[in-house]
């Protein structure tokens, strides 16, 4: 692993602190949000179809945010 | 638990599983570390633009345009095999299609208000969004994607990189001729990406192939195959030959790599590639969709009363930002859009990849059913998204809060 600067093992950081920080909100999100959609599925077990299909249309917008954190990871490894 | 390890067909398939596994565990990156390794190749070079396949004249076909175009003509084929031969009692593949298109159907009239054919008008585009995006996903982890293609030789990659540096050499020295600027060009960026890593492959020069067993052994520095500090004509002669001209030092084991020598070193260009991997391709769907977004609303609600969504001039201040945060947001949704879909399947390229290198041949297989499913969950999003935009956009002017959620 010679010829690697300090610049690379910054580029690193950066990398994985965006990942890493960026992840953790999103994932308290969709840990919130499949909680109280069992909660509901418990209350309510024949809304089964429609909780189901909003609890995955709530995911996706909490995990787009995690994909922006990883956007902006990949970039900063493969292109900056 | 006791009945299914007595049935012996079970037992027999869950050793075999087993003993794949673990094949594949002591073949791949892992097993390297302990004297295995004799499945494992050096790991790709993962690269966020597209590659160029071939140039069409002055245009250049990348190979997620291939694999797009392949998705839309396996999408024609499907569509035609199923409606060449119609029942009324459907089955096989026109049933299939049935489903599909009857669950969108039911799915647009219960966003769009529930009585019937209310969703008909969004139908058409939410439907195709679905399918060209889950085709061309699906398509993106077939074998030999990504894993099939041309060897860009390190004669044709500097060659290919020079051209950065021959303006800012051409300014530098405005006295130069063009064939002198470019020997420049061609001398700067061998020094500057000495260290840049290629993979040797094997067998002839017509059929390179990735080396198994070497695992990242098999990778030389562009300065083992071009010697940079020599002169120009030698560094042409270097790079025509593209052959590793030394092993690469190893101070523990001085003869391993002497086997490379003579070699062709090179990078793999695959002449397909997931189309959702590109960057280009999503944008350009959800551009689509946000554009046809606003066009539902317009003739939905007339231009005037649908652009006072966004332009509030008469009910003060307040109104007025929360109009231009309306219309950021719809800018906003379609980077969001453009984010998902390439994140996702981007980075289930990379997942794919680096589980091959870590487990090779059999290991990766639960990963493809986890791309699987990825795939489709999201051509459903990308679609179900579009829907709800559009019945959002084309209902009049009611509660704020209930759209200003959605991002």
């Amino acid at each position: 692993m010679e010829g690697l600067t300090i610049g690379d093992g910054l580029k690193a950081m950066a990398a994985a602190l965006s990942i890493g920080i960026g992840a953790a909100g999103p994932g308290i999100g969709i840990g919130l949000l499949a909680g109280r959609a069992m909660e509901a599925l418990g209350r309510n077990p024949e809304a089964r179809g429609p909780i189901q299909q909003n609890m995955i249309l709530a995911l996706a917008f909490a995990e787009a945010i995690a994909i922006y954190a990883l956007v902006v990871a990949v970039i900063i490894v493969f292109v900056a | 638990m006791g009945g299914l390890i007595s049935n012996p067909k079970i037992l027999a398939v869950a050793i075999i599983g087993l003993a794949a596994l673990l094949i594949s565990l002591a073949g791949g990156a892992l097993g390297s570390a302990f004297g295995g390794g004799f499945l494992g190749g050096p790991i790709p070079l993962i690269q966020l633009p597209a590659e160029k396949v071939v140039a069409l004249g002055p245009y250049d076909l990348m190979n997620t345009t291939v694999m797009f175009w392949a998705a839309g003509l396996v999408l024609l084929l499907i569509a035609w095999r199923a409606t060449r031969r119609m029942k009324e009692v459907p089955s096989g593949l026109q049933n299939l299609v049935e489903v599909i298109v009857e669950f969108f159907d039911t799915t647009a009239d219960n966003v769009a208000g529930g009585a019937k054919h209310a969703g008909r008008r969004f139908l058409p585009l939410v439907l195709i969004i679905f399918l060209i995006v889950l085709l061309s996903n699906w398509l993106g982890i077939l074998p030999g994607v990504g894993t099939v293609g041309r060897i860009e030789t390190v004669g044709e990659w500097v060659e290919h990189h020079s051209h950065a540096y021959e303006e800012e050499i051409h300014e530098q020295y405005p006295d130069l001729t063009d064939a002198e600027v470019k020997k420049k060009a061609v001398k700067k960026t061998v020094e500057k990406y000495a260290a840049q890593q290629f993979v040797v492959f094997t067998g002839d020069r017509a059929l390179g192939i990735i080396p198994l067993g070497r695992g990242e052994d098999a990778k030389v520095q562009l300065q083992d195959v071009v010697d940079i500090g020599a002169g120009d004509e030698h560094i042409k002669k270097d790079l025509e030959h593209s052959a590793v001209k030394r092993a690469p030092a190893n101070a523990d084991d001085p003869g391993k790599h002497s086997g490379l020598v003579g070699k062709r070193a090179g990078l793999l260009v695959p002449f397909f590639r997931g189309a959702s991997t590109d960057l280009n391709t999503t944008l350009a769907i959800a551009i689509v969709a946000m554009v046809t977004v606003q066009i539902w609303g317009i003739s939905a609600l007339g231009l005037g009363h649908y652009s006072g969504k966004f332009i509030i001039l008469n009910k003060g201040p307040i109104n007025a930002f929360v109009g231009f945060l309306e219309a950021f947001g719809e800018i906003a949704r379609t980077i969001s859009f453009t984010f998902r879909l390439f994140g996702n399947m981007f980075a289930g390229e990379i997942l794919l990849i680096v589980m091959a290198f870590l487990l090779p041949l059999i290991g990766i297989i639960p990963f493809m059913g986890l791309e699987l499913f990825v795939g489709l969950i999201q051509a459903f999003i990308f679609a179900m998204l579009t829907l709800v935009f559009g019945v959002m956009a084309s209902v009049s002017h009611g509660g704020d809060e209930e759209h200003a959620g959605a991002h």
